[in-house]
């Protein structure tokens, strides 16, 4: 009977100091701001042609940047609006977590860069990088399940579906009657627009009704 | 039955509320009010009242400050707080060993 009572006491204590360690910002804005900032750029990297290696590096490039400050200022309006710290423990587990796969994400793109423009042949045009993307899409998978540790449960399985997505469609290989400037960006708005922009929506009524509880 | 262990154990941490707060500040650094209200779904009184307790046996350290012109109060274990805490888990510990069928 004691026991009981005191293994009830320690599995209280590791729950409660499990949730302490746990990132709970309302993360619906955040993927909806994200899907729909992937999706524009898709759409308008499609409409201006984006196509060679150069441009098309640089254009999503600096659609990462907005992504990212947009990101950070809807963190920073929550945590003021609760009151609450920005740079909050949890915060920076997540930010750590997320940091290596998207360096090396970047270093890959610059790298590219730099490589693509030079290069002749086939690297001068997307079809000779249109792995990049694919990769961006892994690296991306591998930050999120790296985040999803110290985030709701869903985010691991949302790694995993940019991961298994990206590999399936490395090993899959580009069909011959897609142009590869549609599939560069097709692929990006895919991942990047498409599934943030359904998980967002996904996780707005589920955060929401967990709020109401 | 040794009843050692019952009589060591600390009534402040003890009491269920004090014990969540105190779980929950020993897995992060710091925590703000409304992070442990909000996590504990108590209400503002009573996550004071705790407090307050808990600062008063020396195991938490409160520190008020502003961010963007609002008031933060954030808690933190002391050291104190963390030996106490540390004992508190030994002694559950001992509890459960000693009632294990041999």
């Amino acid at each position: 009977m004691e026991s009981n009572w005191a293994a009830e006491h320690l599995q209280v204590i590791r729950t409660l100091m499990e949730r302490s360690a746990l990132y709970r910002r309302a993360l619906a804005p955040i993927m909806i701001f994200n899907g729909v900032v992937g999706l524009a750029a898709a759409g308008l990297g499609w409409a201006l042609k984006v196509g060679s290696p150069h441009a098309f590096i640089l254009f999503w490039g600096a659609v990462s940047v907005v992504a990212l400050t947009g990101s950070f200022l809807l963190v920073r309006r929550q945590a003021i609006k609760e009151s609450e710290p920005f740079w909050s423990p949890p915060t920076r587990r997540v930010s750590q977590a997320f940091l290596p796969p998207l360096a090396a994400g970047l270093m890959i793109g610059i790298v590219a860069w730099a490589k693509g423009g030079a290069a002749p042949g086939n690297l001068s045009d997307l079809s000779g990088v249109i792995w990049l993307p694919l990769l961006w899409v892994m690296l991306y998978g591998c930050a999120f399940h790296a985040a999803g540790f110290f985030m709701p449960r869903g985010m691991k399985i949302f790694g995993w579906v940019f991961v298994v997505g990206g590999c399936g469609l490395f090993a899959a290989g580009v069909p011959d009657w897609i142009r590869p400037l549609d599939c560069a960006h097709g692929i990006m708005g895919l991942f990047f627009g498409g599934l943030h922009f359904a998980y967002g929506v996904y996780l707005y009524f589920t955060e929401r009704r967990r709020h109401e509880m | 039955m040794n009843p050692e262990p019952f009589l060591q154990i600390d009534r402040v941490i003890h009491e269920k509320g004090r014990l969540a707060i105190m779980s929950m500040l020993a897995a992060s650094a710091e925590l703000s009010f409304t992070e442990l209200r909000d996590t504990l779904g108590m209400t503002d009184g009573n996550v004071t009242t705790h407090i307050r307790t808990l600062q008063e046996a020396g195991y938490l350290s409160v520190t008020k400050s502003f961010q963007n012109n609002r008031p933060l109060t954030t808690c933190a274990m002391t050291p104190a707080g963390r030996k106490a805490f540390s004992h508190y888990i030994n002694l559950l510990e001992r509890i459960i060993q000693q009632n294990k069928p041999e």
